[in-house]
């Protein structure tokens, strides 16, 4: 009836041909980033349409509007960084599966499929790989294809992930966007319940701020456990040594920074030191000894930054910086708000 | 009803006496234009440990209980459906054959609502299936399928899979590719449109959320566009798919047991794990 000689076929241009050839067919040895719809792209209107008037509305207003690219969501910019870091290491590394490779994991029905491929193929995105799972948990598809981080905007989903042991944060949307690099990818850390366990936060939590400088200086040497977003600080470290392999240590198009309210006279060595034995490097530390990490964030432009405490990254949010929520340890358990000299701030997206 | 005595008064005669259908009177014939005919083989529902009277259910159980709880749901919204489900049981085992009785006692002791039965020879039995008016035909024998589908009948492989779905998940494979030097199009190509059409308008009785089936599209070496080819294409003949996964590359196995399919149709005869 269509004309077309079968059920489902490929169109082979060229374009689809060139992509394929450079997309990794085994996910093991690409760095895999899971984004879901709604932090890839804008879609406040159409979840407004979901909360107030259901699925079925919902879905008819995305296949009605379907020719309509959405626009660039939070996690935009740093996809399209990460695609810039991959155009590096495709020069130097031709035959290299060592890349990004970020997937498209949302719980959506396949009836906003084609507006999503239409957005994709609008703003020019290499994302081939999707998962759209009709209401069911991504969480199973994020193990079986070595999910390395996974962004989304559903909290429940983030902590789901985070139990199955994949780096996993809660994105929200800045109030206005900062603008980033387009050629060099930043990622900024927070330390403690990020990069490190929560374990050292457990004594800032019951004893304050002083005490847990006091615990750092007397603990310096003794190696902190690791949190949920080193492995991804690993993956990153590991594309680094490829461009510095290769002479490109200033030039490098991956930057990575910790900012941390440790202090640098007193916790920040235990800090360094553990990184140095998991052989990790991190570009710029900044210990804020307690200050707010909005203004510092602000300077640095990172395309993405990960914090353990609601606090900081509603801060960071309010001045412009991607900021995301890494829902892990001790810092969840605490329902009274600390005695801090802060303004409770409005909530983000 | 004795199916002993029912053999002597055949519905139906094939030629060389050894094709017959006989009608299981305690489960309603469906309207024949209304209904969306599956046969599934005796030898995929009974695999299992039998028992001394009644057959073990095996591969097609979970399958046939998936096809039940949709005409329940169908009915409930509307008790005067027509676009149904309608199941027949083919039996081309010799020695199946000769326990007619028991294939019958056994699927009515599993609680399965097969409409007809059907017995005929390993040569004849696509002869069944085309008079019978199946739409899809079931089987875990490969080599079954594919001759029912060089017959032009939409054939599908049952295969052995984990934890069944309640939810009928019925999946298809989008990677068919266009090549210029192709031969024509695959015999079973009109019975796989018109299938696809009548399941979209089943599945479109229901809204998005808890469907008691769903539609799963799998394109496993395309790229984005052609997954979005397939939604279009599908889209088109009138069916609507619910969960869309473009591996472009990645194998499918590690999903296999999350998409949890009951069965796999594509250009010819798939199995899953292929």
């Amino acid at each position: 009836a269509s004309g077309k000689e079968t059920l489902l076929c490929l169109p082979e241009t060229e374009q689809s041909t060139q992509r394929l050839l450079r997309f990794s067919l085994k996910p093991e040895n690409a760095i895999t980033i899971g984004v879901s719809a709604r932090v890839l792209f804008n879609m406040e209107k159409e979840q407004h349409i979901y909360e107030q008037q259901g699925m079925e509305e919902y879905i008819k207003y995305q296949v009605e509007h379907e020719t309509q690219p959405f626009s660039p969501g939070p996690a935009f910019s740093f996809v399209k960084a990460l695609e810039a870091v991959n155009t590096r290491l495709r020069e130097l590394y031709p035959d290299s599966e060592e890349l990004f490779d970020v997937v498209l994991m949302t719980n959506n029905h396949a009836y906003v499929g084609l507006r999503l491929i239409n957005t994709i193929n609008h703003h020019e995105l290499f994302i081939e790989r999707f998962c759209m799972t009709g209401g069911n948990s991504p969480i199973g598809y994020l193990k079986a294809y070595h999910t390395n981080l996974y962004l989304s905007a559903d909290p429940v989903k983030v902590r789901e992930a985070l139990e199955e042991g994949i780096a996993a944060a809660t994105m929200f949307t800045p109030e206005k966007m900062t603008e980033v690099s387009e050629t060099q990818l930043r990622v900024a850390f927070d330390g403690d319940a990020v990069l490190f366990s929560d374990e050292s936060e457990r004594i800032y939590k019951a004893h304050g701020l002083d005490k847990f400088f006091e615990h750092e200086k007397a603990h310096e040497n003794k190696l902190l456990d690791h949190g949920p977003l080193k492995g991804f600080l690993e993956a990153l470290g590991k594309l680094q040594k490829k461009f510095y392999a290769k002479g490109q240590r200033m030039d490098c198009p991956i930057r990575t920074y910790l900012v941390t309210a440790r202090s640098a006279a007193s916790s920040g060595t235990r800090a360094l030191k553990t990184l140095r034995s998991w052989g990790l490097e991190i570009d710029e530390a900044l210990f804020l000894a307690g200050a707010p990490k909005g203004p510092m964030l602000e300077k640095i432009r990172p395309h993405i930054f990960f914090d353990d405490q609601l606090f900081h990254v509603e801060g960071a949010a309010e001045m412009g910086t991607v900021a995301c929520h890494v829902p892990y340890g001790i810092a969840q358990r605490v329902i009274k708000r600390e005695t801090h000299d802060k303004e409770t701030s409005s909530a983000p997206k | 009803m004795s199916v002993d005595s029912a053999r002597e008064t055949l519905y139906h005669r094939g030629e060389a006496d050894m094709v017959a259908t006989i009608q299981n009177t305690d489960v309603k014939q469906e309207d024949a234009h209304g209904a969306v005919v599956v046969a599934v083989t005796s030898r995929a529902l009974f695999g299992g440990d039998d028992d001394d009277d009644v057959s073990g259910v095996g591969v097609a159980f979970p399958l046939l209980q998936a096809l039940q709880r949709v005409n329940q749901r169908l009915l409930e919204k509307d008790p005067a459906e027509s676009l149904l489900f309608d199941v027949v049981l083919i039996t081309t085992d010799s020695q199946q054959q000769q326990q007619s009785s028991r294939i019958v006692s056994s699927t009515r002791h599993h609680g399965l609502e097969v409409s007809r039965f059907c017995f005929s020879s390993q040569e004849d039995f696509i002869e069944s299936l085309l008079t019978n008016n199946v739409q899809l035909f079931l089987s875990t024998d490969r080599n079954e399928a594919l001759q029912a589908s060089q017959q032009g009948v939409l054939s599908a492989l049952l295969d052995r899979q984990g934890a069944p779905s309640e939810q009928l998940r019925v999946m298809l494979c989008g990677d068919a590719v266009v090549r210029p030097d192709a031969g024509p199009a695959p015999v079973s190509r009109p019975a796989a449109e018109s299938f696809s059409s009548r399941l979209g308008e089943m599945r479109r009785r229901f809204g998005a959320l808890d469907s008691p089936l769903s539609i799963v599209l799998v394109t496993s070496s395309g790229d984005r566009e052609s997954c979005g080819v397939a939604l279009r294409t599908l889209r088109s003949r009138g069916l609507g798919v619910d969960e869309a996964y473009c591996l472009a590359g990645a194998p499918r196995s590690p999903i296999l047991s999350l998409l949890r399919p009951h069965f796999l149709l594509g250009d010819g005869v798939i199995g899953l794990e292929d």
